[in-house]
């Protein structure tokens, strides 16, 4: 959330302590009607100010001045975007969140069900298109039809049919009858989907799902407690989530194996969090050392990371999503992002700053390798990881800040405001 | 003399149907299940119309379809391409080979009476 709406924050946290403003007012040595300029975001509010009122609600000053979930933002300014007939206040969508969280959870998340259905529709009808088992069963069931309409029309039509032939056409009726129900079963039976769904569906995969609950590091896994193969046995997932949990946890596994996190996080403040130079001292390649950042605990000295993967097309293969970045599961992201350049210049490691329509700032890291170059005359797999972190005053001097250059991105062009943008490529949904 | 009408379809229930209507409109019918020599065989039948399944075993509806239009006595011989193929890229790839009529499956069997007789001049 913007500062600018930092008074409407304080003025939930109040209503939900069933404080009056003149309560709170008295408690925190100000007058009730400045407080109310302040709970209607006419007046600014800093300091001392905020910090009485703080104390007074009990809460954590930062809880009112941090920047609000502009994932949560990006996807709400999604939905409104995807019901264009609907005129939604996009423009009050930070104000939407703050004063009914909940609700806003609710659409951001029925948001996510949505597109995920709508990319599993997709999929089957690219599969129809492409599957050959299904244009020949097509193909089948047509000619089934066929046969029985043009028998059942001759049966029918008032014409003679000599009673041999009346007897063979019906046999031949009963033989593509049986036929076609047969066709028809093969068909179901091969889109029968092959895990059940408890009806959750989002645009989660189930690995980010396990990860997410454990904020992306899992002490069992670091401590070598557990290995990914038990703990993933205890998850008792559908066999496809099994193993596509067990792939992530092992390599996840092997991270922490190879950069032990005390280790790890010693030499990253020594290096002022330098991706290169901690590959170089720890003798790890920088793919492992941009993971091990990705995965590191959740704490007050310790700047957050967040991580997109994508194959050689762009796909989303994993993504570590923060706050204050929201990251696309399907394609169509901000094409200007470091990661894609990255796919273009594999090995060459890139450092961007970029910024975001809504005044975040990220330094990012990404570097794109080889999967494999063992196949001559086929094409390598590449793969590209980015990792970012808002926190990077944390470890970055102001005077090296300042040096480095912006690079202004956005999440999608549906809802990216940006003028004049070489790389848009659709509109701007929400003017 | 009666024309005849030369089908090659590899389904043969609907070759029994579509033989049995032609039949009974007075026609004389060759019918054939496989696509392999079956442009040897128009040559020397010399039928008034073919009609062809696309899909069938070892040359396909369209290949035969070329062919016959690459021979000079038969450029001009009505085909009708009869097929459960009936994308619009199917249709055209058809049109462009030179196909005379163009109907997809299933089809009602007054319809196709009444494009043979046309087909025909009947």
């Amino acid at each position: 959330m913007s500062r600018s709406l930092l008074g409407t924050r304080i003025r939930e946290n109040r209503r939900s302590k069933k404080i009056s403003q003149t309560e709170l007012a008295k408690q925190a040595g100000i007058s009730a009607s400045y407080l109310n300029l302040i709970e209607h975001n006419r007046r600014g509010i800093g300091g001392k100010t905020l910090l009485a009122l703080a104390r007074v609600l009990k809460v954590d000053p930062r809880a009112f001045t941090e920047g609000a979930d502009q994932a949560l933002v990006g996807r709400v300014n999604q939905a409104a975007a995807a019901t264009p007939t609907i005129a939604c206040e996009v423009d009050k969508t930070e104000e939407f969140i703050a004063r009914f969280h909940g609700f806003a959870r609710l659409i951001g998340r029925q948001y996510d069900r949505a597109k995920a259905q709508d990319e599993a529709l997709q999929a089957v009808s690219d599969q129809m298109n492409s599957d050959p088992f299904f244009s020949e069963a097509m193909h089948l069931m047509l000619t089934n039809i066929t046969t029985i309409k043009s028998t059942a029309e001759i049966l029918s039509d008032g014409e003679a049919v000599p009673d041999d032939l009346k007897e063979r056409f019906l046999s031949n009726l009963l033989n593509e009858t049986e036929r076609l129900a047969q066709t028809a079963t093969d068909v179901l039976q091969h889109f029968e989907p092959s895990t059940q769904s408890d009806g959750a569906a989002d645009d989660t995969a189930p690995t980010e799902t396990i990860l997410e609950k454990n904020d992306f590091f899992i002490e069992q896994i670091e401590g070598n407690f557990i290995s990914p193969y038990d703990y993933v046995a205890r998850l008792k997932l559908s066999k496809p989530d099994e193993n596509e949990a067990l792939d992530a946890l092992t390599s996840y596994s092997s991270i922490a194996r190879k950069l032990p996190i005390d280790t790890f996080l010693k030499a990253a403040k020594q290096q002022s969090y330098n991706p290169i130079a901690l590959s170089q001292i720890l003798d790890v390649s920088l793919n492992v050392v941009l993971r091990r950042l990705a995965y590191l605990p959740k704490h007050d000295d310790i700047p957050r990371f967040g991580m997109l993967e994508c194959d050689g097309s762009g796909a989303v293969i994993f993504r570590k999503q923060l706050p204050t970045l929201s990251l696309p599961r399907y394609g169509s992201a901000c094409p200007l992002w470091p990661i894609y350049r990255s796919l273009s210049q594999p090995l060459q490691p890139i450092k961007a700053f970029i910024n975001t329509p809504t005044g975040e700032r990220f330094l990012t890291y990404s570097i794109t390798r080889y999967v494999d170059q063992n196949s001559i005359g086929l094409p390598s797999r590449t793969n590209a990881i980015m990792v970012f972190t808002p926190d990077y005053e944390m470890f970055l001097s102001k005077p090296e800040i300042a040096l480095q250059t912006n690079l202004a991105v956005g999440l999608q062009c549906s809802v990216c405001p940006r003028d004049n943008c070489a790389a848009r490529r659709a509109k701007y949904l929400l003017q | 003399m009666s024309k005849s009408v030369l089908i090659v379809e590899d389904e043969p229930f609907i070759l029994e149907a579509l033989s049995f209507l032609l039949k009974r409109e007075g026609l004389n019918v060759i019918a054939f299940t496989d696509g392999d020599g079956c442009v040897e065989h128009i040559q020397s039948i010399k039928p008034d119309l073919v009609i062809l399944d696309m899909m069938l075993p070892n040359r396909s509806g369209m290949q035969i379809l070329e062919d016959l239009r690459a021979i000079d006595n038969f450029s001009n011989l009505p085909v009708l391409m009869l097929t459960a193929k009936g994308q619009k890229k199917d249709r055209a790839a058809a049109e462009q080979a030179g196909v005379s009529l163009f109907m997809t499956k299933p089809f009602a069997n007054k319809e196709i009476i009444r494009n043979v007789h046309r087909l025909l001049g009947i």
